[in-house]
């Protein structure tokens, strides 16, 4: 395309150097363990009925601030991968492992790197906590930008830049309209993503590391530790109404506004709507908010704006290549550094605990197996009987739909107050974190696919004499395959992220742990603060979750697209 | 005048150099309808995008009025098969963005745009949406916005391929009017088709290309009156010499 903007090359590079580098120099240079037991005075003060609006507010902008980062990193790595080739064929896979990989395991690890580097105040924590709701909304954003740059028709492309469009008008003209459909929808997921991260770092500071991070999930948890039921329940409430709050007043109209920068030419009526629900009354607040921001785009000053930015790209063009060779070598001292930092952590002795690692990833990939196989064995049921009721089907959706808008991890005290001591405790209470992580998900995906069934196809089946069995055994549940695979990648690599939470659970003043990856993350984190093993457990989650992920969803994935998906 | 110099066009498809445009050289004089015919693949399109230019020549110099084109060529303007209009911008708004992009002030974009539309009969629908008009609406829209940077060339890339076949009918007929509108600025059309008939029907001269790699294969003149129609004397001859050269 025309835009021969350019960014510096290092940026994409130098940034995953600068954290690796963080990660490994804080161990070199300092030795975090005196910060963490500073910090760790920080007791929260005993939450009341009066702090939950606070908490409310802190939550939400953390969860904001995070969003909005992850925009814009999002932005600058998805328009590179859209507009060079080059760069997309290494940008997108990094974009996919960050996507899989539980990233509520790097939350001890960048509550080791924050604390070590900024010391033990709230700053630290707080950018911990927004780093790790970061991490697990900006994949998502990046691959929708990136699909709604890179589906641009070549001719509308081809058309626009006909008509000499360049600058800030090609991007308020083609490139931003076009990707507001999948960046609309896909921070959606990314919000909802972003609220189950933000409710288990909030669970986590005032839990284990016992550090004041005020918001929903620690008044929750905090309510739940000490016993003080009514608060509890008002926590979660308000947290409920907060969640479905922001989805009705934000994201369902901006969901129905982003339809109209669709290429599909269609009209509305026909698209497959799974729920309406009152859009409230924001269109008439939205159009004052309109009007303004168009009057201001017309002041904008297009033909000055393009031109500072052309010479200030000139000028950055110029400093840049007297420039380049200091910054490249510093960078590679840097790296180069942090490559010694990293092997020196991983290499032996190893702590005696690391011979419990292989047991622990055993124990925890059983027990998400577990998980998954209980939140089948009833969705697929309801599925099928969704099948046979198309009405049915679409109430369960919507179910689905605000179940999976809730985030699963403010259930988790609910959970442990509940189980803790009883019924298999612990290992009952990893297992069913880890079932309501997943469920919802899962769910909504095989209802998707249930609906999509043509209908003729079933009547045919019928018209030959098959029983409603039959039916479910020969079309319903092959035509279901592709998406069940689809919701069972993005459900079973997520779980792995509610074991990091209950594995390891402080309740009453005491530590309830079972063995598993979760708990020693936690422990070399904030027990033994031993780097050497917090390394490794990350490095084999990792491992495990992208080996899985290529060896088994990957070939599934392709397996049952080719085979099941149905023509037209 | 607008001049192709030797053009060759190639592209590297894994470390393969595929020719897709070999040494083509062309004059188009003003005030010529050119049709470029040819079999599928055979870079039609390319050409047309090299002389808007959208892509650079590998080899070879494109001219206009005498002065090689850099970038985009800003006294031409397109119209395509797919219409490429921004769905989430009224027919109005995706007429003005050229003149936009010119820095036309917001009152003349105005009135030059409404001027276009009434030209090509869309006067009443400048709020309405791509997505709310027909075929043959959505590539008038598409003609007013090419139109409406007022143009000396004006490229058409299949422009009538994706209508029915009253609607296309219709539409050539009007083509043809604005062309010969003394009105406008158009001085020249080149047009790019498979149908040969509807080159036979508009053009002045048609350009024949070969295909792998694409070469001018004929160049022939219509000397036919207008206005012409296919029962014309010497419609069918003609139709016919240029299909025996195309296979």
């Amino acid at each position: 395309m025309a835009e021969t903007r350019r960014t510096p090359g290092w940026l994409p590079v130098a940034a995953v150097a600068a954290v690796l580098a963080v990660a490994a120099l804080t161990g070199l240079f300092r030795n975090p363990g005196p910060a963490l037991r500073m910090a760790a005075h920080l007791v929260p003060p005993i939450a009341t009925f009066a702090d939950l609006p606070r908490a409310a507010l802190w939550s939400l902008l953390r969860l904001t601030g995070a969003y909005v980062a992850s925009l814009i990193f999002s932005w600058i790595v998805a328009y590179r991968a859209a507009t060079r080739p080059a760069e997309a064929r290494i940008i997108l896979p990094l974009l996919d492992v960050g996507q899989s990989v539980p990233v509520l395991g790097f939350f001890p690890a960048a509550i080791y790197v924050f604390v070590g580097v900024l010391g033990g105040g709230r700053w630290a924590l707080e950018l911990a906590a927004m780093f790790l709701i970061f991490t697990s909304m900006t994949w998502n954003i990046a691959f929708g930008i990136y699909e709604g740059l890179s589906t641009i028709p070549a001719e509308t492309r081809a058309a626009v830049q006909s008509l000499g469009v360049r600058g800030v008008l090609l991007w308020r003209a083609l490139l931003l309209p076009a990707c507001v459909p999948s960046l609309v929808y896909n921070s959606i997921l990314s919000w909802t993503n972003g609220w189950y991260f933000l409710i288990a770092s909030e669970i986590i500071a005032a839990g284990p590391v016992q550090y004041d991070l005020p918001g929903l999930g620690s008044v929750l948890s905090l309510a739940f530790a000490r016993g003080d039921l009514r608060l509890a329940a008002a926590a979660l409430i308000t947290l409920i109404g907060v969640v479905l709050a922001i989805e009705l007043v934000v994201w369902r109209p901006l969901r129905a506004w982003s339809r109209r920068f669709g290429y599909d030419t269609q009209p509305a009526g026909t698209r497959e709507e799974t729920l309406r629900l009152p859009d409230f009354g924001l269109p008439t607040l939205l159009r004052p908010m309109r009007t303004a921001a168009r009057a201001l785009a017309a002041r904008l000053p297009i033909a000055e704006t393009n031109r500072a930015w052309s010479s200030a790209t000139r000028t950055w063009a110029t400093v840049w290549r007297f420039g380049r060779w200091p910054v490249r070598i510093g960078l590679g001292l840097w790296g180069a550094l942090a490559l010694f930092g990293m092997v020196r952590v991983l290499l032996p002795p190893w702590p005696r605990e690391a011979a419990s690692l292989p047991l622990a990833l055993l124990l925890s990939f059983l027990r998400i197996n577990v998980a998954y196989v209980l939140a089948l064995a009833w969705i697929v049921p309801v599925a099928l009987w969704a099948s046979d009721h198309p009405r049915g089907a679409r109430a369960l959706s919507t179910v689905a739909q605000v179940g999976a808008s809730i985030p699963a991890t403010a259930f988790f005290p609910v959970l442990v107050a509940l189980l803790v001591d009883r019924y298999g405790g612990m290992e009952m209470i990893s297992v069913a974190l880890a079932l309501t992580g997943m469920q919802w998900y899962l769910l909504f995906n095989l209802l998707a696919g249930v609906q999509r069934v043509p209908n003729d196809l079933r009547e045919s089946l019928r018209s030959l004499g098959l029983g409603r069995r039959e039916i479910h055994r020969q079309l319903v549940i092959p035509a279901c395959m592709p998406s069940l695979v689809t919701g069972s990648v993005v459900a079973w690599g997520g779980t792995w992220n509610a074991l990091i939470l209950s594995e390891f659970v402080t309740y009453h003043g005491r530590v309830y742990q079972v063995t598993g990856l979760g708990a020693l993350l936690n422990r070399a984190t904030f027990q033994t603060g031993n780097r050497t093993l917090l390394f490794l457990s990350l490095a084999l989650l990792v491992i495990t979750v992208v080996t899985f992920n290529r060896v088994v969803w990957d070939r599934l994935y392709r397996y049952v697209n080719h085979r099941y998906v149905l023509e037209g | 005048m607008l001049e192709l110099q030797h053009v060759s066009l190639a592209f590297s498809d894994r470390a393969r150099p595929v020719t897709v445009l070999e040494d083509i050289t062309l004059a188009i004089p003003d005030r010529q309808f050119l049709c470029i015919v040819g079999p599928s693949g055979c870079g039609k399109s390319m050409l047309l995008r090299l002389m808007m230019g959208l892509i650079a020549p590998t080899s070879g110099e494109v001219l206009n009025d005498g002065r090689p084109l850099a970038g985009v060529n800003l006294h031409a303007a397109m119209v395509f098969q797919s219409f490429a209009l921004l769905p989430w911008l009224t027919v109005q708004a995706n007429v003005e963005l050229g003149l936009r992009a010119r820095e036309l002030s917001e009152e003349d974009a105005r009135r030059r745009s409404a001027f276009y539309l009434d030209k090509v009969g869309l006067d009443g629908y400048e709020e309405a949406y791509p997505a709310e008009l027909s075929g043959g609406m959505k590539q008038r829209a598409g003609l007013a916005r090419a139109l409406a940077v007022e143009p000396d060339v004006l490229f058409m890339d299949e422009p009538f391929a994706g209508l029915d076949p009253l609607t296309s009918a219709n539409l050539r007929e009007e083509v043809l009017t604005l062309w010969s509108d003394q009105d406008l600025p158009v001085r020249t059309v080149v047009m790019v088709t498979h149908i040969i008939e509807e080159a036979v029907l508009m053009a002045d001269r048609v350009v024949v290309l070969a295909s792998r790699p694409g070469r001018v294969a004929a160049d022939l003149r219509i000397p036919l009156e207008r206005p012409r129609n296919k029962r014309d004397e010497g419609f069918d001859v003609l139709v016919d010499s240029i299909f025996e050269r195309i296979v």
